[in-house]
């Protein structure tokens, strides 16, 4: 029978401070070290590295120091302790590198094929209540920050609602699409940062804001149409799509990122909310003209819209030096002819 | 890298000499060594979707204890990692709800808010205890002291005017009546109400975190040295005052830089039609961007290699005095170089940044000694965190980082 090979390590008990030297072997199942024994299934093994001590933890608080790693590496391979699969990777920059590659493979996937998948599933999922609990949540904050109340006058608000109604009895009784259950149209004051704009929130809430009503004051064909646009996105769920992706994104990204900055991590999730909503601009606009149709509206009236709204932006743009507008809608021509079609 | 390898084995065992000594803190991890350790987690958390993320931080700290050596013996961390799933999973469903609660109704967000307010304290305690509960040097267990009434009271300061601003905002917060001017009037109070509201917390930050801090350094025990901390809050003021004064001092230096910069471009490429294209636009933001960061990695390092010194520098215990000497102008360089670096590389030079981090940090702390700790005794008492009769903080492995 050969002898186990053997290494000196400071023994430190877990009550005295004291470093003991003792020999160290390794026999079947057994640590053994000076006069003591511990069996290999209580013990914490140290990974191998280049830098470092190396520690074995005992049963009951006392360790095992061995200053020298070198020297415990050889050792513990002699005494035919191998290297867990994690550690051989990690000591391999082949290895590591690949595991990177691997790391944006599988992020990749997951982002193209996962996300949109768990994001239908929880949609499915969520009730319409819970959504509409959110969208008045959201309603509420940008009202402290970005919305002031409107500057239209009560009888103003009251005859784009009749007429948007007027619109929707209509495509109903042309067969249109199927509205969602609950939407509520909500006018307020943009103010310069949102401009003339109209947004659909999760759960039926729709803001359209003073600035666009007076830019198409005299084109309430084009108002319904848009109205008709953020109906499609209400339909068809699309803000609360939104967040659950930039959620999801974000949740990831700050596992990668970590702490280093909020402002690193938040841009896969910016990012993300922008090349969905390409799809989802698509389908809400398609939404859309087929309601607006259906409702007697003349909805080649955006041409009138998407016109003014590059003047405007032009103008914007020539006065404000940092205003870069990046728009998350598809290209304007495009949609005009969409919109312009038969 | 060459001379610590060959410096680590020589260290340690040199006879100890006479009793009064310094024990000097040096760190040998190594940045190369640590991006593979943390390639390989990333694809293992990524693969176990988040799973494994208990296991790959019992794995760093691991890292890092073995090469943080306080006069020439490593720190060993007990950590067991499926302890710390518990908590990792306790924490993942108490922040989760939290975040969640938000989004759904202020009325939910508020309850979530306030148990959040009532648990945080006990977390904090329980990580603390379960962290240094499983740190030993020299084969002594460390370990925290501090109360559960005393975590509760640190966050008093912190606690009353938050509550009452959050519960305030909740209840008072305008909404669209219809009547224009009224809302307008609504509005306008809440936002400046908002603002004395977010004054009042930030004259109160350095109160609480000079509790903070007492409440973690009168906790820290090894064997029979229990720390003390004489802060006074004075000085943490007088050091939160210094730093608004680097922030405005520094905001000013970087806009007049960025400014003369641009100047000097305008001057020497003229400012012709193509002066307004996109490309200036985006100039324009880009230095914007530089002005920030700038501002930032100036403030943050300052803060806290100032705060590091503050701290350690009044912490002592019957035979330990701590020093600690961390130069804004270093942790300022290598905050700035970590920073740019991890930008241009995607964040890939992330692993590396922690490490140089760690080392510089780690290694402007020098610890006199007045006994040799090698004749330490473990408390009767304080054996291990799974003896120390607080089962909450050792079941759930809670660790938040320290």
């Amino acid at each position: 029978m050969t002898e186990a090979p053997r290494l000196t390590a400071d023994w430190f008990d877990g009550r005295s401070a004291r470093a003991r030297p003792v020999e160290v072997w390794l026999d079947g199942a057994a640590l053994h070290f000076g006069d003591h024994s511990a069996p290999l299934a209580g013990l914490t093994w140290p990974e191998r590295q280049r830098h470092g001590q190396r520690q074995i933890l005992l049963p009951g608080g006392g360790l095992l120091s061995f200053p020298d790693a070198a020297a415990f590496d050889a050792w513990a391979r002699a005494s035919g302790r191998g290297d867990s699969v994690v550690v051989r990777w990690q000591q391999s920059w082949r290895l590591s590198l690949l595991s990177l590659v691997l790391l944006v493979a599988g992020l990749a996937a997951a982002y193209l094929w996962g996300l949109p998948w768990a994001v239908d599933r929880a949609v499915d999922v969520l009730p319409r209540s819970t959504e509409r609990a959110l969208g008045e949540h959201l309603l509420q904050g940008m009202d402290g920050d970005w919305l002031k109340p409107s500057r239209l006058s009560a009888e103003q608000q009251r005859a784009w609602q009749l007429r948007w109604s007027g619109v929707l009895a209509r495509a109903k009784a042309q067969g249109g699409p199927v509205v969602p259950e609950h939407h509520e149209i909500h006018f307020r004051d943009g103010g310069k940062a949102l401009g003339p704009n109209a947004f659909a929130l999760p759960g039926g809430d729709i803001v359209i804001t003073d600035a666009l009503l007076d830019l198409l004051a005299d084109e309430p064909d084009a108002v319904m149409t848009v109205l008709g646009h953020e109906l499609g996105h209400v339909q068809h769920r699309h803000g609360l799509r939104l967040m659950l992706r930039a959620g999801a994104v974000s949740v990831v990204a700050s596992v990668i990122v970590g702490d280093f900055s909020t402002l690193l991590s938040a841009a896969p999730a910016m990012l993300a909310g922008n090349a969905y909503s390409r799809d989802g601009e698509r389908e809400a606009d398609l939404y859309g003209r087929t309601l607006a149709r259906a409702g007697g509206v003349d909805t080649s009236r955006m041409a009138v819209f998407f016109r003014r709204l590059a003047e405007k932006r032009q103008a914007s743009v020539d006065n404000n030096p940092v205003a870069i507008a990046i728009s998350t809608h598809p290209a304007d021509d495009e949609r005009v002819k969409f919109f312009s079609e038969p | 890298m060459l001379d610590i390898d060959a410096a680590a084995p020589a260290a340690a065992p040199q006879p100890l000499p006479a009793a009064p000594r310094v024990l000097e803190i040096r760190f040998t991890g190594s940045g190369s060594e640590y991006f593979r350790i943390w390639a390989v987690n990333l694809l293992l958390i990524l693969v176990t979707l988040g799973l494994y993320l208990p296991f790959a931080k019992a794995r760093r700290i691991r890292y890092f204890y073995a090469n943080t050596l306080v006069d020439g013996q490593a720190l060993s961390f007990h950590g067991d990692p499926w302890k710390m799933f518990r908590g990792f999973v306790l924490l993942a469903v108490l922040m989760g709800t939290y975040s969640g609660a938000g989004r759904f109704s202020p009325a939910a967000a508020i309850v979530a808010f306030m148990i959040l307010c009532a648990v945080w304290p006990a977390l904090w305690r329980a990580s603390l205890q379960f962290r240094l509960g499983n740190t030993s040097w020299r084969g002594l267990r460390m370990g925290f002291e501090g109360s559960l009434k005393e975590a509760y009271l640190a966050c008093v300061p912190m606690y009353l005017p938050l509550l009452a601003f959050v519960a305030w905002s909740r209840l008072a917060a305008p909404h669209a009546s219809g009547d224009p001017a009224g809302d307008r009037a609504a509005f306008a109070a809440y936002g400046a109400t908002s603002l004395f509201a977010m004054g009042i917390l930030a004259m109160l930050s350095p109160l609480s975190f000079a509790l903070f801090k007492r409440y973690q350094h009168n906790g820290y025990r090894i064997a029979g040295q229990q720390g003390r901390i004489d802060l006074s809050i004075g000085r943490v003021y007088l050091l939160g005052f210094k730093l608004v004064g680097v922030a405005v001092v520094s905001m000013v230096i970087v806009m007049l830089a960025a400014v003369l910069v641009a100047g000097g471009g305008v001057f020497l490429f003229g400012r012709g039609a193509e002066a307004d294209s996109l490309w200036a636009r985006v100039a324009f933001l880009a230095v914007g961007l530089v002005v920030y960061l700038l501002v930032f990695s100036i403030v943050m390092p300052f803060g806290a290699a100032r705060m590091q010194n503050l701290a350690w520098n009044a912490t002592r215990s019957d035979a330990l005095q701590f020093q600690s000497r961390l130069s804004f102008r270093k942790l300022f360089g290598l905050t700035l170089l970590n920073w740019t670096l991890t930008g241009l590389t995607l964040g890939l030079y992330r692993p590396f940044a922690a490490v140089a981090t760690a080392r510089l940090r780690l290694e402007t702390v020098a610890i006199e000694c007045s006994e040799d700790p090698a004749d330490w005794v473990a408390e009767e008492n304080a054996g291990h965190a799974d003896a120390t009769g607080d089962i909450a903080g050792d079941f759930f492995g809670i660790d938040m980082g320290l």
